[in-house]
């Protein structure tokens, strides 16, 4: 019989639910509130059988871009031949985590508000820069004893044991 | 002993996937807590709230509650064992007890946030089904009914309190099928069986059956409503003296008592520190003893 290519196919490990992670869902999936413009994440959950994202979607992160009912669309973006698109899924509650990637970016937009704020109180003119690691700063070597290492004469008996 | 065959090998326990915790305490149905707490993504943070009642030997419980991330938040409550304040003494657990405290936790819910005015229910308990209608500035305050795990029989005590939430003013879809005096053949709600119920009237055709037919089952059964001094004729009275003791105030008196010392029954858990300081002692001891040994083993 021929291979089949059908919506699910080649996903039975990808949606399978973790080891000792299956049946129950917990209710915090259904407590969070998303808001157009987040970001997430999609990864599918294999108990929940409605409004399942094709298996391409699975590990991609989106924005929102509509909150309904039970679901939220997300924009997601695929590569297609030549081009990348981005495209349009709604997906069920349940197959969506919230995203920690501008989770950094934040925290530093707040760090960096904070420095700037109280460089401007003591008039002191400061980068909030990101500067990428220079090279290791030059050290002397210390506490270093000189060992001199000379060939010693080749000895005939001793290396030749067990082979002569 | 004979030779047991072990029943739970280690691999048993190594792939054992134990359920959620108040599953296993057998607590919480999470199938219907989903579906109940479950809201409309489009409304973004606006709580869902259920009414919660539940039943103990010798107490009702009823509660409304949203839920959080962080854990349940409960918005007021109201317990069987606070309508002593407001006049009934004994029998806390019977269904009129349930209908006073849902009508003290439907009161209260409006008081506090200052709808009472507005919705006063239905003052007059018949026993007829009513449901608030909405008002010209505010929409009426819903909840949803969570029996937990009761089984919803016709005549529960359960559809008693939801009785006297409703009658207090707060919304709550249901239907008439399972209040009690809902007859199964004719498929209509028995309003002056319901109203029967409400004002103890089951209790007191029981007491006057038992005063009859057996007094001394009445001496035992009823002991602490001939203490109060209750008989069956003043039951109604006292139900309906409650009923409007609880809407002219049904804020929650605060109490003065200190809260017990109880005595602990399981070893308390040590600090970090603790903990640490215990493992050097140990370690110092056994240290101290193997010296001795060696000594002793280096004499001999």
């Amino acid at each position: 019989m021929p291979a089949g290519h059908g919506l699910r196919s080649r996903t039975r490990d990808l949606f399978a639910r973790g080891f000792r992670k299956k049946g129950y869902i917990n209710l915090t999936t259904y407590l969070r509130t998303y808001k157009i413009g987040d970001y997430v994440d999609v990864k599918v959950n294999g108990a929940v059988h409605k409004g399942m994202p094709h298996k391409f979607y699975h590990g991609r992160t989106g924005r929102v871009w509509n909150v309904t009912k039970r679901a939220i669309g997300v924009e997601v973006n695929k590569q297609v031949g030549n081009r990348i698109i981005r495209k349009r899924i709604h997906v069920r509650v349940e197959h969506v985590q919230p995203s920690r990637c501008e989770e950094e970016f934040k925290q530093r937009k707040i760090k960096n508000d904070q420095l700037k704020a109280e460089a401007k109180a003591k008039g002191v003119v400061i980068s909030t820069k990101r500067q990428p690691e220079g090279p290791k700063p030059g050290f002397m070597v210390e506490g270093a004893t000189l060992e001199t290492v000379t060939p010693i004469p080749y000895d005939v008996v001793n290396d030749l044991k067990g082979g002569y | 002993m004979a030779f047991v065959k072990a029943q739970k090998s280690r691999s048993y326990f190594k792939r054992f996937q134990v359920k959620f915790k108040r599953r296993r305490e057998g607590k919480t149905d999470y199938r219907a807590r989903t579906r109940l707490i479950n809201q409309d993504k489009n409304k973004y943070n606006t709580p869902k709230y259920r009414y919660v009642v539940r039943f103990t030997n010798k107490d009702i419980i009823a509660q409304i509650v949203s839920a959080t991330i962080a854990g349940d938040m409960v918005l007021a409550s109201a317990y069987a064992h606070e309508l002593p304040q407001y006049g009934l003494k004994v029998g806390l657990t019977n269904y009129a007890a349930a209908y006073c405290t849902g009508l003290l936790l439907a009161r209260r819910v409006l008081k506090t946030l200052e709808m009472d005015e507005e919705y006063q229910g239905n003052v007059e308990a018949t026993g007829e089904d009513y449901s608030v209608e909405p008002a010209e500035s505010r929409r009426p305050f819903r909840a949803l009914l969570d029996v937990g795990l009761l089984r919803t029989t016709t005549g529960n005590r359960v559809f008693g309190a939801l009785k006297g939430a409703l009658d207090g003013g707060i919304d709550i879809p249901h239907s008439e099928k399972r209040f009690a005096g809902f007859n199964k053949d004719s498929k209509q709600l028995d309003a002056e069986v319901h109203r029967k119920y409400i004002f103890g009237g089951h209790v007191a055709s029981y007491m006057r059956m038992l005063m009859e037919d057996e007094p001394e089952k009445y001496q035992s059964q009823f002991s602490d409503y001939i203490k109060a001094g209750v008989g069956p004729d003043n039951l109604e009275e006292i139900y309906k003296k409650v009923h409007a003791a609880i809407r002219a105030d049904p804020t929650p008196k605060k109490s003065d008592k200190q809260p017990k010392e109880h005595k602990r029954y399981n070893l308390k858990k040590l600090t970090y520190e603790e903990r640490k300081q215990k493992l050097i002692e140990r370690l110092n001891a056994l240290n101290a003893a193997a010296g001795r040994d060696e000594d002793d083993d280096d004499d001999e």
